[in-house]
């Protein structure tokens, strides 16, 4: 049972700020944000279904945790988070990775163009389908996102290791949140850098959404390329101490 | 003229200008505000020295033991305490018998007004209780023997602690035994009955309930034992001693204050919230019966904030609640960017519906973080 320290959250003239431990990754990779939340803050659960169970519906475990709750201090819900049935986390995520500058509205709407696009074409391609093939046609874009990014998650990395005097790129396995990082990564490089200057990026986006719906593309190329040098370097796999 | 500075027990060097100075004498923890000392300067040959004090090191300074207060001293302390509260709550024109702490710290804020920054550097007056820290008697008597049986493991309250209470363990057990050989298993109360609205005390609270400084191991292995006490059932005498070392934890609802609904001339329903965030300000008025409409500086919420994200804060309190079209609400704000603007509305109108509903909804939205003010992140340069 945790003893959560009395303490309110600390201001500017308090003592230490509330310093999230820093996780070693990667050497020369510091933590350049730190959150003015002491460590008894727990994070704002905005999902409404879980506040409206009923106490008969709840689990003993569920119970005892909304009892504990009730003593937590809790942080401030972020801007970005709402209670509302649209709100997509892998969709806000994404967004935020291909903002630049600070620009949310434009990246935002970015979005919602290459989500309008997916649907479209979609939608032209079940029209376009005769009545067997239109059952296969999947139109919902939140789905095509979803299965693409999964399609486009190694499984493995590479991590560059001293040993001697020489980095090596060893084989070493990967967290969710890493794969799911990659794959957003990968996919909005791609979509910059590949892509004709008079191209817009709704365009190019839905175009590799839809191919790494299926299985193809570059993304999904870069991924095997991945896995293909993981297993070309499975040698070098005892380097990794962790 | 200027009469060299005082140091207080650490080596401290003060760079003093002639026109004023404030010493500090730490003796008895008292801060005592010298009478700054003008210089008489007049006219135009005003000098203005530099003077630097003389740096004490400890080697000049008697070795700094720790100061041993005698039991009389104290109770002189405490007496002298006493007098002068009595003298200042006749100063303040108050009733001497029922004067209060608060009131002393109201009084001595208001005579002695101090602009610094560090709270704990300001004039204070408490009881001599909490100025001195604690100190234990003499542990031996007059041939050198000590009286305490444990006095030579260096921690005698600590180990006379574990070992009391890993005797009541093991009674507990032997009775839990006695009676399930009897078949006589009572009901099975545990010793902790309430173990959400309190906490085990902090490592801090117990050095200062036992006089004695320990480590974290000996914190924790003092909790793991009392939490292996607590967890079995046991009577009243058992209770009684767990409980001296929980503290209660408030249920954070209670901090928000829920005003009652007002009315207005036609009997509408209406309450009133504040919110900032960042530096906009925002004053919302929620009506009770509406249609979702909401007007902020007078121009409708659809033309005061093109961008979706911002609508999408204004209508998480009323979509967490399910009262989205329900009320109206009118709103004034300033300061800040769109984003600020919108989460002080937000916060603002979280606060006055909490007047419209239940309790435990009230906490909900607290759970959900939208009564919250929000503190913002520190982002390091460089």
């Amino acid at each position: 049972m945790a003893a959560p320290a009395v303490k309110a959250a600390r201001g500017w003239s308090g003592s230490a700020l509330g310093v999230r431990i820093a996780v070693f990754r990667f050497p020369g990779l510091t933590q350049v944000r730190w959150s003015r939340y002491g460590p008894e803050y727990k994070d704002p659960q905005t999902d409404k279904e879980y506040y409206r169970k009923s106490l008969a519906e709840q689990t003993e475990e569920e119970k005892y945790e909304r009892e504990l709750k009730k003593t937590q201090l809790i942080k401030a819900a972020p801007a970005t988070k709402t209670s509302s049935v649209f709100e997509d986390p892998v969709i806000s995520k994404f967004t935020n990775m291909m903002m630049k500058g600070g620009n949310k509205v434009l990246a935002r709407s970015l979005m919602t163009q290459t989500l309008e696009a997916v649907k479209r074409k979609q939608f032209e391609k079940y029209h376009a389908a005769s009545a067997e093939e239109q059952a296969t046609i999947e139109r919902n874009p939140y789905t095509i996102f979803h299965q693409a990014l999964k399609n486009c998650e190694p499984v493995i990395g590479l991590v560059p290791i001293l040993k001697g005097g020489h980095f090596y790129q060893v084989p070493v396995p990967l967290a969710d949140r890493r794969r799911r990082f990659l794959a957003m990564k990968w996919m909005i490089t791609e979509c910059r850098e590949k892509k004709h200057r008079r191209v817009l990026m709704p365009e190019k986006l839905s175009q590799e959404l839809l191919e790494a719906f299926h299985n193809q593309g570059p993304v999904i190329k870069r991924k095997h390329d991945m896995h293909k040098m993981a297993e070309a370097n499975r040698a070098l796999a005892h380097y990794r101490w962790w | 003229m200027v009469a060299p500075c005082l140091s207080c027990g650490a080596a401290v060097s003060y760079r003093l200008f002639l026109g004023g100075r404030v010493s500090f004498a730490g003796r008895q923890g008292l801060w005592k505000a010298a009478a700054a000392e003008l210089h008489p300067g007049a006219g135009s040959q005003i000098l203005r020295l530099r003077h630097t004090a003389v740096v004490t090191t400890k080697k000049n300074v008697a070795a700094s033991r720790r100061e041993t207060y005698t039991v009389d001293f104290i109770k002189k302390q405490i007496e002298e305490f006493n007098i002068g509260k009595r003298h200042l709550a006749n100063m303040m024109g108050e009733d001497p018998e029922t004067f209060t702490q608060e009131d002393i710290d109201r009084a001595i804020a208001y005579l002695f007004p101090s602009g610094l920054f560090e709270k704990r550097a300001r004039p204070i007056m408490k009881h001599p209780e909490e100025i001195f820290p604690k100190q234990r008697a003499i542990q031996w008597g007059e041939d050198g023997r000590p009286f305490h049986f444990l006095f030579y493991t260096g921690k005698q309250s600590y180990y006379s602690l574990m070992h009391d209470t890993y005797g009541k363990l093991l009674d507990v057990e032997k009775h839990h035994s006695q009676l399930r050989a009897k078949d006589l298993l009572a009901e099975k109360t545990k010793i902790l009955k309430d173990p959400i609205g309190s906490r085990w005390l902090i490592k801090e609270e117990l050095e200062e309930m036992l006089v004695e400084k320990l480590s974290d191991q000996d914190y924790t292995q003092f909790i793991r034992l009392l939490e292996r006490l607590s967890a079995l059932p046991g009577g009243a005498t058992e209770e009684e001693f767990v409980n001296r070392f929980r503290r209660s934890v408030p249920i954070q609802s209670k901090h928000q204050l829920i005003e009652p609904l007002q009315y207005d001339e036609q009997g509408k329903a209406f309450s009133r919230g504040e919110g900032k965030r960042k530096t906009a300000k925002a004053e919302v008025v929620v009506y009770g019966q509406g249609s979702g409409r909401i007007d902020i500086n007078g121009v409708d919420y659809l033309l005061y904030f093109p961008v979706t994200q911002d609508r999408e804060q204004l209508m998480f309190p009323f979509h967490f609640l399910d009262r989205l079209g329900k009320h109206d609400v009118t709103c004034m704000v300033s300061g800040g960017g769109r984003s600020a603007q919108a989460g002080a509305i937000r916060l603002a109108m979280a606060r006055a519906l909490c007047s419209f509903v239940t309790e435990d909804e009230v906490e909900w939205m607290r759970q959900d973080g939208e009564t919250v003010p929000c503190v913002p992140e520190d982002t390091q340069v460089g």
